[in-house]
């Protein structure tokens, strides 16, 4: 139905997406490199958009399988250097032990009837423990392997990741992480377009109406809430790949609730809106710590109030909109996305 | 078609307000330039805000002072010094992005800083990895050998063990060990309890507290049934000082405190009110109390005061951030450049600078420095005494314990006391 | 361990939990508002008093100042901010985030990265071989008052009635001529003295500085999940399960231990009872009602 459409939201995919493809033929090699970083933050972000903005799950948990699947990834590949093609491994294997955590724990809490914010709540309580745990295992004792997992210091030295004799470095990261994004980004786009992702949304809006449509929901939110724990999961092995390293504070209070204030502030409903703020917040966040301007963390403060305060759908949402308004005539308000929803949905 | 005909008047207008937005915001991103023929950039990452500000604010503004007095004597090979400072926020992930910041786009020609040694491990190898000089300028629990990297403040060599020695012989064997739960603690302790080994003490207890933690009460009851004749603290961050308070009324205020971070660094003998850190014992390079009997110290603490009037103290951490910048910049005028293997000879030369408590050193083969050392403790109105002074302590653990010789066997390893 | 001991750390425990966790309670319970500048309400209080009572006020009015000030400020927060994201339970989490960087990065620039703090007022007493702090029982039955005033406010007065009729159902509330904003305004202001009093409370017993807050955070809201929506009766209770879990574990293992033991409770309860001990209590008294 949106595909056949011509919208500000597609045009300005398509055209990142191009842009992000090309840009390292004229920006320099640290640019690069930081992009990669933002990219792997924004595999974060989708999993949230997926797990929150369109199957109403809030999580405040997705640093969680963040913070599993990059140590996971820094365990097995330190204790196996050496070893051939032990790096796409580890990958793939912290992608589906993350999804698989995921669905743990989401088999627990949606076929025990937790919902709403008690999914926050008890997300937010397994951050904290892990993030305890994690920071306590300073010891010697703490060896997994000949891994130590270093508390509060965390893991260093971790491994870049190789395909075959092509070490992902530098540019080749950038665009290995640019085409898994670009990959997922299109599959999530065709998921929610199809008749599961209408039940996905369908859940949303209501979940006892969707179960009398003879829906298993508790089934689906587990499922959903898999893909959301792999894609976080994947978001934290590159980002330990980008810097090699990894620490308990991807598990600490601050990593659990900058995606939810990044979905939430970008437009949680939307997949583009959420990569293109989840790269614009980190890079005008690090811009601000690299200023050394001690009104930095004030400036990041008021922008999320003021975000949340005016423009309640997040600020690249209502901008898709407005941009709808003024160059596609179309009409299109706020609740008419909701609608629109609803149409999809009888359609699909 | 009249509908295909709109939006593709759409698009075409959307695509043109894109490329205006786009060619504005990038021309509002004014990309920074490099150490250019005029100046000199020195890179300084140091907590700005975020729970370690306490001791990062005073590092930065040591180091401002430093580069500034560098600057009105003419400056480093007759070009400016320029700090390029970010805030790191206290947090690790912001240590390596701004690492690779200064080194990729600043091109900065050494990097200054860290506090925490969990910082100072995160951004270490991105040093190793884009061969970059870089000075760690902060007391810790020692062992790294690392031929990029530069320690200029004290190591458990200089302060743990002539403490614990002191310690034993003054009031008794027994030792009891609070340490904050990461590889800071865990390794001070291991120092600590190696000491005591040494000395003929007894490890009565030994616990390692979560930084977040800010209760104290279970350990304190703890200590209390131990009854350790000695009470080590390496208490980390805003949330474990609360202990200080807490044991001054829970706790038994007669068992005398020994620690390497507190007063000199934290400066809580002002930040508590009297007598909670009464009788309390630490070994330190540097704290601002020492200038009523060190003129270096008095000229140095007046001059950090008379440039920043507002701020509350100045202890060990800063003075070794100042050391290490002026270690640094007389090996630059040493070498005659700011070529990272030329500065590095330079200052494996055995370089030494008279600092504001006497002369600091490289030690060469070990890349830390030989400095004096104090001991000072608190009376009971929290003002502090000098007890012993110990001059030109060498850190030396490494090279002969552990046979590290920098100059000729390079490497880039942290050696801890109990492991390898 | 000694008996005496373990009471000793329950009395510590369980004060501290309920006077983390009153505040929060409020709000949360109140308003479904997951208010992360929690932190930050009680380190301004902290600071309130702490700067008064340096300014020569005595002590206890020092506290008491800092838990009107909180409220105050409080007030107005909710008037500029909050009052716009009622029954926006989400959006809340990203405000309240916001207004924690705001403060906490604003204490830092305007007072620095340190305060002189006060000393812990009241000596010790010995009791049965062990020292007690005067102060930290004096504590414990402030926390006891304080649940006593929480029950006062919520159950006692007009406004009291009028909240509970507003958390209940907000359109019939306002449809018989309550004035709902005024209430959850007055909530979140009570909310945030409460925080304010914890703050000004723990102030002569920690360091002050900006980040003061932090270390309530954890145990706030485990205290909050185990209760569950009912400030009173949640809190309390979980208050007391809490305490002693946390209690017995780190007197017998150690401060590690016990703080996981409460991180593993809260997600057994959340899983067991998912609306906290007081969705069973209130489920309890419904039944008893109907028979």
């Amino acid at each position: 139905m949106v595909q056949g459409k011509i919208k500000t939201e597609n045009i300005v995919a398509a055209l990142i997406f191009f842009f992000l493809f090309i840009c390292p033929l004229f920006i320099d090699s640290y640019s690069v490199l930081n992009i990669s970083y933002f990219l792997s933050m924004a595999f974060l972000s989708l999993s949230l958009t997926l797990i929150w903005g369109y199957c109403g799950i809030f999580s405040f948990g997705q640093a969680v399988f963040f913070g599993i699947g990059g140590y996971f990834y820094a365990v097995l590949t330190l204790n196996l250097t050496g070893t051939s093609a032990i790096t796409p491994l580890g990958l793939l294997l912290g992608v589906i032990l993350g999804g698989l955590a995921a669905w743990i724990l989401g088999y627990f809490m949606f076929y025990g009837g937790v919902n709403d914010v008690f999914v926050g709540l008890i997300t937010l309580c397994l951050t904290l423990v892990l993030s305890t745990f994690m920071g306590q295992t300073a010891g010697s004792a703490w060896n997994i392997g000949q891994v130590s997992l270093g508390g509060f210091n965390g893991i260093n030295g971790i491994p870049a990741l190789e395909l075959g004799p092509i070490s992902l470095s530098g540019n080749n990261f950038y665009y290995f992480v640019l085409i898994i994004l670009f990959v997922i980004y299109c599959l999530l786009k065709l998921f929610t377009h199809s008749k599961v992702g209408a039940a996905i949304v369908a859940i949303r809006e209501n979940r006892e109406r969707t179960k009398m449509f003879g829906y298993n929901v508790p089934k689906i939110q587990s499922l959903v809430f898999a893909a959301g724990g792999a894609l976080a999961s994947l978001s934290g092995i590159l980002y330990a790949t980008w810097g090699n390293y990894i620490t308990p504070s991807a598990f600490a209070l601050s990593s659990a609730t900058i995606p939810v204030v990044l979905v939430a502030a970008g437009g949680r409903k939307n997949f583009t809106a959420s990569i293109i703020f989840t790269v614009l917040y980190y890079w005008f966040a690090q811009g601000l710590s690299a200023s050394g301007s001690q009104y930095a963390l004030v400036i990041l403060g008021l922008i999320l109030i003021l975000v949340t305060l005016f423009v309640p759908d997040g600020i690249i949402v209502f901008l898709f909109h407005l941009s709808d308004r003024l160059f596609f005539h179309r009409e299109s308000k706020m609740k008419e996305v909701q609608e629109e929803h609803l149409h999809e949905k009888n359609i699909g | 078609m009249k509908l295909k005909k709109i939006s593709f008047k759409g698009v075409t207008l959307f695509l043109i307000f894109t490329l205006i937005m786009v060619l504005a915001l990038s021309g509002c991103s004014g990309s920074s330039q490099g150490s250019n023929s005029k100046t000199i950039k020195l890179g300084l990452l140091e907590d700005r805000s975020g729970d370690f500000s306490l001791v990062g604010i005073q590092k930065y503004h040591a180091a401002e002072l430093a580069v500034d007095q560098i600057n009105q004597q003419g400056g480093l090979l007759g070009k400016k010094v320029v700090l390029d400072a970010p805030d790191t926020q206290s947090n690790n992930s912001v240590y390596q992005q701004m690492a690779k910041k200064l080194i990729l786009q600043d091109h900065v020609v050494a990097i200054m800083g860290a506090y925490s040694s969990a910082s100072r491990e995160a951004i270490r190898p991105i040093m190793d990895q884009n061969k970059m000089l870089y000075f760690y300028n902060n007391q810790y629990e020692g062992g790294v050998a690392d031929n990029d990297t530069f320690l200029t403040g004290a190591v458990p060599e200089q302060q743990i063990v002539p403490l614990m020695k002191y310690m034993i012989k003054k009031f008794g064997p027994r030792v009891y060990t609070i340490a904050a739960d990461y590889n800071f603690g865990q390794i001070s302790a291991q120092w600590v309890q190696q000491s005591v080994k040494q000395d003929g003490g007894k490890l009565v207890g030994q616990e390692f507290i979560p930084l977040d933690v800010s209760q104290f009460s279970s350990t304190i009851s703890r200590i209390k049934a131990a009854k350790p004749d000695v009470l080590v603290t390496l208490l980390i961050g805003q949330n474990q000082s609360a202990f200080y308070e807490q044991w001054a009324k829970q706790g038994d205020k007669s068992i005398p405190m020994a620690s390497s971070v507190n007063l000199a660094q934290t400066y809580e003998q002002l930040r508590f009110a009297p007598p909670t850190m009464a009788n309390m014992y630490v070994t330190t390079s540097f704290m601002q109390e020492l200038d009523t009997k060190y003129p270096g110290a008095k000229t140095f603490v007046d001059a950090f005061y008379k440039k920043f009037p507002h701020d509350k103290y100045v202890g060990q951490e800063a003075e070794a951030e100042y050391s290490g910048i002026m270690l640094w910049a007389k090996a630059v005028q040493k070498a005659k450049t700011t070529d990272r293997d030329a500065v590095i000879k330079a200052l494996e030369s055995g370089i030494s600078y008279n600092g504001p408590t006497g002369p600091v050193t490289i030690d060469p083969k070990t890349h830390h420095v030989i400095r004096n050392m104090f001991l000072v403790n608190t009376d009971s109105k929290q003002k502090i005494q000098i007890d012993a002074e110990y001059k030109a302590v060498k850190p030396d653990w490494l090279s002969t314990a552990k046979g590290v010789d920098l100059p000729k066997k390079p490497q880039s390893h942290q050696y801890t006391p109990l492991g390898n | 361990m000694s008996l005496s001991s373990l009471m000793n750390q329950f009395i510590n425990d369980f004060s501290f939990l309920i006077l983390a966790a009153i505040g929060l309670a409020v709000i949360f319970g109140m308003m479904k508002i997951i208010n992360l500048a929690h932190g930050e309400f009680i380190m301004l209080g902290a600071y309130i008093t702490t700067l008064s009572a340096q300014a020569g006020v005595p002590l206890i009015i020092s506290i008491v100042f800092g838990a009107i000030g909180v409220g105050i400020m409080g007030y107005l927060i909710d008037r500029l901010i909050i009052c716009r994201l009622y029954g926006r339970t989400l959006d809340s989490v990203v405000v309240t985030w916001g207004i924690s960087m705001v403060i906490q990065q604003g204490m830092l620039i305007i007072f620095g990265p340190s305060l002189q703090g006060v000393s812990t007022p009241l000596g010790s007493v010995s009791f049965a071989g062990s020292t007690y702090s005067v102060y930290r029982i004096l504590l414990f039955a402030i926390s006891i008052g304080a649940l006593f005033l929480l029950y006062l406010i919520f159950m006692k007065t007009k406004f009291g009635l009028y909240s509970r009729a507003t958390m209940q159902n907000q359109e019939i509330a306002r449809s018989m001529g309550v004035n709902t904003n005024r209430i959850y305004s007055m909530t979140f202001s009570i909310g945030a003295a409460f925080a304010g009093l914890t703050g000004g409370l723990y102030a002569p017993t920690m360091a002050i500085s900006p980040t003061f807050g932090t270390g309530f955070l954890m145990q706030s809201f485990v205290t909050v999940i185990v209760g569950g929506a009912n400030p009173l009766i949640g809190t309390s209770l979980s208050g007391g399960v809490l305490g002693i879990v946390n209690s017995i574990l780190d007197t017998t293992w150690g401060t590690f231990f016990g703080e996981i033991g409460l991180l593993i409770c809260a997600i057994l309860v959340i899983r067991l009872l998912p609306l906290g001990f007081s969705g069973v209590v209130e489920k309890w008294f419904v039944r008893k009602r109907r028979m």
